[in-house]
């Protein structure tokens, strides 16, 4: 089995697909109900992101094994219009959508790590990652 | 060569062994050494005198085995690595310097036993490095495997009410562990009620204030109600110096008194039976 | 192509059980179904039972939330129930609380909870 599979991100049913994908990975790897309930909600709020923010994207996951132990990494990314604050962003109760805020300050908490990277008018690329405990 | 070196220690073992001891007892920092019993001290050291001469003899495995049991028995003793590291030194030294003065060793033949030495004691010293921190790490896991496994359990004290006593310092990673049991457990023994007793958690700062606030958060979600009891005085007083809010929660000095209050809950009394 | 959830009455009882995963045209096709069938019967309670499900995102949380605050215009107070720990770990720590909703073990613990709350 291949260490990586992404799904293009273009309408609301590519997130069930994501997520849905996210937690077959996330049961392979040996995670437990609770880190697959993670897992399958990060990937969820990250590909409504670039659903809603970017129009289209791509999440990308991949299995890892660093020093022995396994882990899963959440690659999200699009062309959409970047974040201008990221700062802002991950303040708790920060939303441009309509949620309830949770957004990715959430998805971090989620996670065991987590990166932003934004240029202006050219995307974003987030990545979270979840090791096996 | 090395069996030259070999069979001056064999030869010379007793007097070897007592000029290092006097070296070692020397190290102010090492007390193990200092306090330990006589007949164990020599028995160690003629252990560590022979691990270190079956080096010599060229039987890699015996030697390799022997150090593994020597590197525990040592780890066993509280001798630290930095200690070993000097007696190993100091060993050698010894054994050098005997040799020097006993002849042995002369200006023409000099370069070539400094090096034998070299090679002799450095595959001991990475060794012994090498099993020392294999036995760390192993302790360490285990220790860590100990401390999951004491990390709180639900226990069922009436039907609809559970009690998870809380022991030690929570941190975050114990805090997830803690919240995983107590729900699962929460659904499990369908329970109404529970009852987080933090008397054994020595100190309650915002984080772990907020670990217990979300734990309870969780419970409402699942469908029970979460109580905190066995509030110390000391704890107290820093959760309302530190300004942390625990308004919505109902909270008890004592287990007994939440456990009344559970009962009221869910519509039970404790009532006294008189004597027939 | 959408699944509707089915929504059963009991006497003045709303029921639903949640069966699969839901993606967000389900979610609000639910939202206007219940309100819809709150208005047709005048149920005064309803209680959505959320055992079978594995995960619930913001967006998700936020239809359930909307949901409940809609009912209670209506009249009609809303029991959540069987929320897995797994769920209610991930609401948390994503920061959704979802204060002052009514919660239960099960349908049955709901049902019960429900029925006080009526009567008082």
């Amino acid at each position: 089995m291949s260490n990586q599979s992404s799904v293009e991100i273009l309408t609301e049913w590519d997130i069930v697909a994501a997520r849905q994908l996210g937690r077959n990975v996330a049961k392979e790897l040996g995670f437990g109900t609770v880190d697959q309930a993670r897992i399958t909600t990060a990937i969820s709020e990250l590909a409504r992101n670039i659903y809603l923010y970017a129009g289209q994207g791509r999440i990308e996951i991949q299995r890892l094994t660093e020093n022995g132990v396994k882990g899963i990494l959440i690659i999200a990314a699009d062309n959409g219009p970047g974040i201008p604050d990221i700062r802002k962003v991950m303040e708790d109760g920060f939303s441009t959508s309509g949620g309830l805020g949770a957004g990715l300050p959430g998805v971090k908490r989620l996670m065991d790590e987590f990166r932003i990277e934004t240029i202006l008018g050219e995307g974003t690329d987030i990545r979270a990652t979840k090791w096996l405990r | 060569m090395n069996k030259q070196i070999a069979s001056y220690i064999e030869n010379n073992s007793t007097e070897i062994i007592s000029k290092w001891q006097e070296l070692m007892k020397n190290e102010e920092s090492e007390r193990s050494f200092q306090v330990m019993p006589a007949d164990l001290m020599d028995q160690t050291s003629r252990e560590f005198s022979d691990l270190l001469v079956t080096n010599l003899l060229d039987n890699h495995e015996a030697y390799e085995n022997r150090l593994a049991d020597f590197a525990e028995k040592v780890v066993r003793l509280g001798w630290s690595i930095t200690f070993v590291t000097k007696a190993i030194t100091h060993y050698v030294e010894v054994v050098y310097h005997g040799m020097e003065n006993a002849g042995i060793i002369n200006e023409e033949n000099v370069r070539a036993f400094v090096e034998e030495f070299s090679n002799w004691v450095t595959p001991i010293r990475d060794s012994t490095i090498d099993t020392y921190s294999k036995t760390w790490e192993r302790t360490v896991s285990l220790q860590k495997i100990a401390l999951q496994e004491l990390s709180a359990s639900l226990i069922p004290v009436f039907d609809k009410i559970s009690v998870m006593p809380l022991v030690g310092t929570i941190d975050t990673e114990r805090a997830k562990l803690i919240m995983e049991n107590l729900l699962e457990g929460v659904v499990k023994h369908r329970a109404e009620v529970v009852l987080l007793d933090i008397t054994g958690v020595p100190v309650v700062d915002t984080m772990v204030a907020h670990h217990i606030i979300q734990a309870a958060d969780a419970v409402r979600l699942v469908g029970a109600k979460c109580m905190l009891v066995g509030i110390r005085p000391e704890i107290a007083q820093t959760i309302v110096t530190l300004g942390i809010n625990l308004n919505e929660f109902t909270t008890t000095s004592t287990l007994q008194r939440g456990v009344e209050q559970a009962l009221a809950w869910t519509n039970r009394e404790i009532v006294e039976v008189e004597e027939q | 192509m959408n699944f509707r959830i089915p929504i059963l009455k009991l006497r003045d009882t709303l029921i639903v059980s949640i069966q699969w995963e839901l993606d967000d045209q389900t979610a609000i096709q639910f939202q206007e179904d219940l309100l819809n069938k709150l208005h047709e019967t005048s149920a005064r309670g309803v209680v959505i039972d959320l055992t079978s499900v594995d995960f619930i995102d913001s967006f998700i949380a936020k239809v359930l939330g909307d949901v409940i605050s809609m009912s209670s215009l209506m009249g009609a107070r809303v029991v959540i129930t069987g929320i897995q720990p797994a769920v209610a770990i991930t609401l948390i720590e994503l920061g959704i609380r979802l204060e002052d909703v009514m919660t239960a073990l099960d349908l049955e613990n709901g049902l019960d909870k429900l029925q006080l709350e009526l009567e008082a």
